[in-house]
């Protein structure tokens, strides 16, 4: 039995070769081509809670690589090299994170990789990195906690918590003198809660009162007792973090309990246009930052060249508006490339000194690394909700309008 | 002022919460069927009258209309094709059966509405009614108005009719029930029908409420479950009075202890009426 066994698996094999040799005949131009390859390894929650967001990171990175491709590929010195993506899942268990960061470099054989998702497992898979002298661009880490730690071979393109709420606290300041009080609602979760106290930071910074701050649970159904004490303290500002879900439904119950106030501003949700849908009217003058937004307008040297470029491109993709969590994934792609480009060598050492002393304009915006590895360059918008559309208030480069009072 | 703006804020909240529970504890109570699905059906419930407005305008007021009798036959069918087979069975196994069913439900509207969250919004909206200070969304009182008109007949309907007598006989002894011919398998047909029909129209009035997305059905399940145990399961009117109950206490735990504690409260109570009176509030076993 096992004989036969043997024997059959034998043929098998001296098969699957004789099969090989003619196709690597008949396909010997190609054949030869492919070892013009770079590989990038993307370790990525595909599966687990933070599957969505692997998803969106996902369809980044496809569509950087994508376009690449179709534009003839990276460029070494004289030579084109094709992108490949190797994707391995690791279950949104941080651990497995960085064992598949090893993996990719150990077994898989990548040129570089791109950070797992979030400050938590980047951080996490650096100390990979860092020991296997493979640059490693991240492209959602955002506390500074994880550039902290001496690494050379980490580059991340989301610059620290606070970014988001200081201009937006400078411009209230600027615009709207009489604006003294601030209520902060914020999620009771890792990124919504950071933001919520850098606001709370902001605000005190600039002698705003901060009358109200209170956490809320994950999954909360209503919010009317929350807002309720909001409305008694009548703040002149509003300052609520969540997801998507929970802001609609704060916003509609904010109107409900007829409470108004002249700034209201929400991270992140009106980010996403399901916001403005799901709130309508309501969506009308809000404010809020994020790193970066579909109506920036940047032009840069990078493989998409111009933000409108790059939201046409993903439009026509995957027919919707991309969103920062999709952008920073193609930005990551971008900015590597560029650096690969401007070394002229696969040399990890090469471009990663690249990476250190890179000043380019990409479609995600202005792009230098501080000596810790984190972007210092980019001013992350600020954007306010008029007519239905998105405009942005900040940085005054992109600026298309002006804060306006709600009310 | 402030407190009774708080409790007001509870009392529309619990008008809410019976709405998500009435059902869920009918089924719970006749069948001994924990019906994990019953969130989801709530979800896809929401999701026909967002289409139904969106598509054509129709009011969720209007299409309660016709989401009534076709959930009834929709419960009524999933009972009688599939709960039926197990219905006397441990309740590990319909506990699975409805968890995977469930499964089934979500994907299938992850795919037919995708991830995204909805919301239906009226146009011109309802408003808000407001005297004194206070404010009262006209959303809310109506969408708990409708729940106690509702569950007001449900309790009618239990209590008076031929078929209503027959649940109840159901409930109290199954064996009896069928030794007095009563025909055991029709009933609990019907009664997880009435089960799904609330859920459906729950769902069409929490559409103007609540954002609507897939996965949305856990939360209404998790409240559910807390208000039937408060209430008394399979109480109509301990669905009612434990939903308002869960209401005040979240409301003012909010205040007192911050939002954050608000769930941890509603669950501190639950563990309480376990330990000091587990059959409910209102729980007495034989009465609809």
């Amino acid at each position: 039995m096992t004989k036969l066994n043997l024997r059959v698996r034998a043929r098998g094999i001296s098969c699957a070769a004789a099969t090989l040799l003619a196709l690597g005949t008949l396909l010997s131009g190609p054949a030869a081509a492919a070892d013009d390859v770079i590989r990038f390894g993307s370790p990525l929650p595909i599966t687990g809670p933070l599957a969505p967001e692997a998803q969106k990171q996902q369809r980044g990175y496809n569509l950087w690589a994508e376009t690449v491709n179709k534009a003839g590929g990276i460029k070494v010195g004289d030579k084109r090299y094709k992108v490949e993506i190797v994707y391995v899942d690791y279950q949104s268990n941080t651990p497995r994170a960085v064992q598949a960061a090893e993996r990719l470099i150990t077994q898989d054989k990548v040129n570089f990789l791109f950070a797992p998702f979030g400050s938590g497992a980047t951080k996490a898979a650096s100390s990979v990195s860092e020991r296997y002298k493979i640059p490693m661009i991240a492209a959602t880490a955002s506390s500074s906690q994880v550039y902290d730690q001496g690494y050379k071979f980490l580059f991340g393109i989301f610059t620290p918590n606070e970014t988001l709420t200081e201009p937006i606290a400078d411009i209230v300041r600027a615009k709207l003198p009489d604006v003294k009080t601030v209520a902060i609602l914020a999620r009771n979760d890792l990124f919504p809660l950071a933001i919520g106290q850098e606001m709370e930071k902001s605000a005190k910074k600039r002698q705003l009162d901060v009358v109200f701050f209170q956490k809320y649970d994950i999954g909360t159904l209503d919010f009317a007792s929350p807002l309720t004490e909001i409305k008694s303290k009548a703040p002149q500002w509003i300052f609520a973090t969540g997801y998507t879900n929970d802001l609609v439904l704060m916003r509609k119950q904010m109107a409900d309990l007829q409470i108004k106030a002249p700034v209201v501003t929400m991270i992140a949700a009106p980010a996403y246009q399901e916001f403005i849908d799901a709130t309508g009217k309501l969506s009308e003058n809000v404010t809020s930052a994020s790193w970066w937004h579909p109506a920036v307008r940047y032009k840069g040297t990078d493989v998409f060249g111009s933000t409108e470029n790059f939201v046409k491109a993903f439009q026509a993709k995957y027919n919707a508006t991309p969103d920062y969590g999709e952008g920073s994934a193609a930005a990551s792609g971008a900015i590597i490339q560029l650096a690969i480009e401007h070394a002229g060598s696969l040399d990890p050492v090469k471009v990663r000194d690249a990476l250190a002393s890179m000043d380019v304009v990409t479609f995600w915006g202005p792009i230098r690394f501080g000596q810790d590895g984190q972007i210092n360059s980019l001013e992350p918008p600020v954007f306010q909700i008029q007519n239905a559309k998105p405009v942005v208030i900040f940085p005054d480069v992109i600026k298309q309008g002006e804060l306006k009072r709600m009310e | 002022m402030l407190y009774l703006q708080v409790i007001l804020n509870g009392l529309v909240l619990g008008g809410i919460y019976a709405c998500i529970a009435v059902g869920f504890s009918l089924v719970w109570g006749v069948l001994n069927v924990i019906n994990i699905m019953h969130g989801s059906l709530i979800v896809l419930g929401s999701y026909v009258a967002y289409m139904a407005h969106a598509a054509f305008g129709i009011s969720p007021f209007v299409s309660i209309l016709f989401i009534a009798p076709a959930f009834f036959l929709l419960g009524y069918v999933i009972e009688l094709v599939l709960i039926n087979r197990i219905v006397t069975a441990p309740v590990l196994l319909t506990l699975t059966l409805t968890f995977g069913l469930d499964l089934i439900l979500i994907n299938g509207m992850l795919v037919g509405f995708s991830a995204d969250f909805k919301r239906l919004t009226l146009d011109p909206p309802l408003g808000t009614l407001s005297f004194g200070g206070l404010a009262l969304p006209v959303d809310r009182v109506v969408a708990m108005g409708l729940a106690i008109l509702l569950t007001g007949l449900l309790y009618l309907i239990l209590s008076r009719s031929r078929i209503g007598r027959a649940i109840s006989a159901v409930r109290m002894d199954r064996e009896a029930a069928m030794l007095m011919g009563v025909n055991v398998n029709h009933v609990n047909s019907v009664t997880f029908g009435l089960g799904t029909m609330m859920a459906g129209v729950a769902g069409a009035l929490l559409a103007m409420i609540f954002p609507i997305y897939p996965l949305l059905g856990y939360t209404y399940l998790g409240k559910a479950f807390v208000i039937c145990v408060l209430g008394g399961l399979g109480s109509i009117p301990g669905a009612l009075l434990g939903g308002i109950v869960l209401g005040e206490v979240e409301s003012f735990g909010a205040i007192w202890f911050g939002p954050e504690h608000a769930v941890t409260l509603s669950f501190a109570l639950l563990i309480l009426v376990l330990l000091f009176r587990p059959e409910g509030l209102l729980g007495r076993k034989g009465f609809a």
